[in-house]
């Protein structure tokens, strides 16, 4: 099983509607998968139409006695499972502080169910922290959203940085998100992260009413827009990171 | 996701009604055609996997199991090998578990589906209802039509709410209808007699130390003509090279049973039938030859780089030709009259009641004792054969020997159930050692044989001449590796012919030596 996280120091980037879509086309493309929504507003869980509930909360999550098999629930797309966000999950760093080998638990509630799935994509809360940590001991590669402006490239700067002090962290997979091709400026930018930053994706998602759109609709763009080429970017993007990951 | 199955026949309208009741929305029903896809040994089901190809439109692949999520994929035709299978983890874990086996399709029951999903206020899916109507097999053709059940309705638990499936499931059963144990695809196969489990080539039967000889040997190689028989027809049709492989060890193993069968079968018998399989053997000695070097083609020349794979690609094609060629032949023998006499023929042999006249006097002796002592033999027999071996003999004489070390290990697999499974262990693991160094050194010896013949073709083909080098960098190769293989022979052997090995054997026979 392969470990996804998506991943970003900055909010509002896109990061749950790139988890909710990369789910969705890896599951056409025959993966298993298993989307873990590991942020208290728990936006992924919405758009999947899932109360957000974990047994216990946080607190028992965390625990020895937590367990994800538990909290896995099926979603309405074929082969897309979900674990749910808890409010409580907004203490997720305090509960990981207080367990033992804490940045190895997500880890180690992972291990019992490598075998029942192919993928797992952890949607992740913004911020470095506690909780942050444990996700990339857990995951195989970061999927990091970047909004094209100066402050998100600030960001991911930020990231590169910390990641590479760590000899074991994973691979980072940065793309352009939320990309306005009319600003010269976003476009630029892109041009130098795609020098710059190695492992940016080519792939770059679009900011359209389309994606704005799960909101309402709450489920992937390509099952209430199929043909659209928001759902065609979602789709390369998948196709490009699987090629990286040897999925 | 688990799910529930009830007879639905005469019951639909009340059914469909009642989960109505519940909340259930029906959407318009569609034909729905579901073959259920395994290799001849049922590899997906013994992994505990379901692969089932679903067509309407397109064709949708499952993967299902009991301890697994479920995966899809779309894709354009039913696949057939692994190569037809796309890429990615879905193609991957099929691929993985058959090899070179074929999907062969088992089952294909068409009904008209009606689907009907509960949900919560979320208006997410909560249970899901499958009502099947105008149930019937398609394949295989000329299968009775299913009378009952002729309509089904699956209650299907969506993973983390599994009580709205529960409560759908109290309600079917409150209003009388009947519910089975499988689901529908399970209900049809069963009604069809079709076993999802595939066909095990397993040369091991149940055996008895106090059997008489005669009843094990029959025992044993009525097992084995089974074993011959199953795999006939894929044999001449090519369905995938394990069909020969099959057909050809269950035929070796027939005929080593035989060549230990003096004084325990008749003569008038084992003279007659000894060879006659000794002619089918032959049959499918060529054929079984270019599979294996056709299977190991990658092994052999990837290590050549790129380059001389694609310049050796004209070799490759003759021997792609050539087996198609001697297919045709092996085809050909097993369709003849002489083939269907001798399965027909041996097979009543096997079955009917012995002619006690005919019987040799020392047929009726312990089984036990009888192999003990051919055990022994063909033990003997190895290493007398195997000290003679030294660097200036001749390949042929190895390759006798492989065939020696060959028959005393049909001989264990074939009456194994006799002997204490971990001193066969002990003793075959060490034979084993032995047969692999043989068998690469055979394998080696035979292709470059083949090599050349190919090359001469080739050559006066007007082959190019960097096609011939590359010919030659292979044949070099395999020389290497049969160098290889006949330097270590020495320390093999010597590993074989030792106080542990004879150890082993003792081990494994004692018991049965009474």
């Amino acid at each position: 099983m392969k470990v996804l996280a998506t991943y970003s120091i900055k909010g509002g980037v896109g990061k749950t509607t790139t988890a909710v879509n990369l789910a969705y086309e890896a599951a056409v493309t025959g993966a298993r998968v298993l989307l873990w929504d590991l942020d208290a507003q728990g936006a992924a869980t919405y758009f999947m139409r899932v109360k957000p509930s974990v047994k216990g909360g946080a607190d028992r999550l965390v625990s020895p006695a937590g367990s994800l098999e538990a909290n896995i629930r099926a979603t309405d797309h074929q082969a897309v499972h979900i674990v749910p966000a808890d409010f409580s999950l907004r203490h997720l760093d305090l509960k990981l502080d207080d367990a033992k080998r804490s940045t190895h638990r997500l880890s180690e509630l992972l291990e019992p169910i490598a075998d029942r799935y192919d993928l797992t994509l952890i949607d992740c809360a913004p911020g470095i922290t506690l909780a942050s940590e444990a996700v990339f001991n857990a995951a195989d590669a970061l999927i990091v959203p970047t909004i094209p402006t100066p402050l998100s490239e600030r960001t991911l700067y930020q990231l590169v940085g910390f990641l590479a002090k760590d000899p074991d962290a994973p691979k980072l997979l940065a793309f352009a998100s939320m990309l306005d091709r009319r600003k010269k400026l976003q476009r630029d930018l892109v041009t130098h992260l795609l020098d710059d930053i190695p492992g940016f994706l080519q792939t770059a998602i679009p900011s359209t009413s389309l994606i704005e759109k799960m909101g309402t609709e709450r489920a992937p763009v390509a099952v209430y827009a199929p043909t659209s080429s928001s759902a065609s970017a979602f789709r390369h993007l998948w196709a490009e990171i699987a090629t990286l990951i040897r999925i | 996701m688990s799910s529930a199955t009830f007879l639905a026949l005469g019951h639909e309208r009340r059914a469909r009604e009642i989960l109505t009741g519940l909340g259930y929305v029906f959407a318009p029903s569609q034909t729905k055609s579901v073959l259920l896809l395994d290799t001849f040994d049922g590899r997906l089901q013994r992994a505990g996997l379901r692969l089932q190809a679903t067509t309407a439109k397109s064709v949708e692949l499952t993967l299902s199991g009991r301890d697994t999520a479920p995966a899809y994929i779309e894709v354009n035709a039913v696949p057939r090998v692994a190569d037809d299978l796309p890429t990615g983890p879905f193609g991957r874990r099929v691929s993985a578990l058959i090899g070179i086996r074929a999907l062969l399709p088992l089952l294909e029951v068409r009904a008209d589906l009606t689907r009907g999903v509960l949900r919560d206020g979320e208006g997410k899916v909560i249970a899901i209802a499958e009502l099947r109507e105008s149930l019937h097999v398609v394949y295989p053709q000329g299968m009775p039509n299913i009378g009952n059940p002729a309509a089904t309705m699956e209650i299907h638990v969506v993973p983390g709410y599994a009580q709205h499936a529960e409560r759908s499931r109290a309600a079917l059963r409150a209003a009388g209808l009947e519910e089975c144990e499988s689901d529908t695809f399970m209900v049809c196969a069963t009604a069809a007699g079709i076993d999802p489990a595939g066909f095990t080539s397993s040369a091991t039967v149940p055996l008895d130390l106090a059997m008489t000889a005669i009843d094990g040997f029959r025992l044993v190689l009525t097992n084995l003509a089974d074993t011959v028989a199953a795999n006939w027809r894929g044999t001449i049709d090519h369905i995938d090279p394990e069909f020969l492989h099959d057909f050809r060890v269950a035929v070796r193993r027939t005929r080593t049973v035989l060549a230990n069968a003096q004084q325990v079968l008749p003569d008038m018998i084992l003279g007659r039938v000894r060879e006659e399989f000794e002619w089918l053997m032959d049959l499918t000695s060529a054929p079984r030859d270019l599979d294996v070097y056709l299977l190991e083609w990658a092994a052999y020349t990837t290590p050549l780089g790129s380059d001389m794979v694609s310049l050796l690609e004209p070799a490759r094609d003759l021997l792609t030709h050539r087996r198609i060629d001697v297919q045709a032949q092996l085809a050909d023998g097993l369709s003849s009259a002489r083939a269907t006499e001798l399965m027909n023929s041996w097979q009543t042999w096997l079955t009917e009641p012995l002619d006690t006249g005919d019987i040799p006097a020392r047929a009726h002796r312990p089984l036990g004792r009888v192999l003990a002592k051919r055990v022994t033999r063909a033990h003997d027999l190895l290493l007398a054969r195997g000290r003679l071996i030294t660097p200036d003999t001749p390949a042929e004489q190895v390759h006798d020997l492989r065939k020696h070390a060959k028959r005393l290990r049909y001989l264990l697999e074939c009456f194994g159930s006799l002997l204490p499974k971990d001193a066969r262990k002990q003793y075959v693991r060490r034979l084993k050692v032995l047969q692999d160094n043989l068998g690469e050194h055979q394998d080696a010896e035979v292709h470059i044989q083949m090599l050349r013949a190919v090359a001469n073709e080739l050559h006066e083909a007007g082959a190019s001449a960097n096609t011939m080098l590359a010919i030659g960098h292979l044949a070099e190769r395999l020389d290497q590796q049969r160098v290889a293989a006949r330097l270590e022979f020495a320390e093999r052997f010597a590993s074989y012919d030792s106080p542990a090995t004879h150890g082993a054997l003792d081990a494994m026979l004692n018991g049965i030596r009474r």
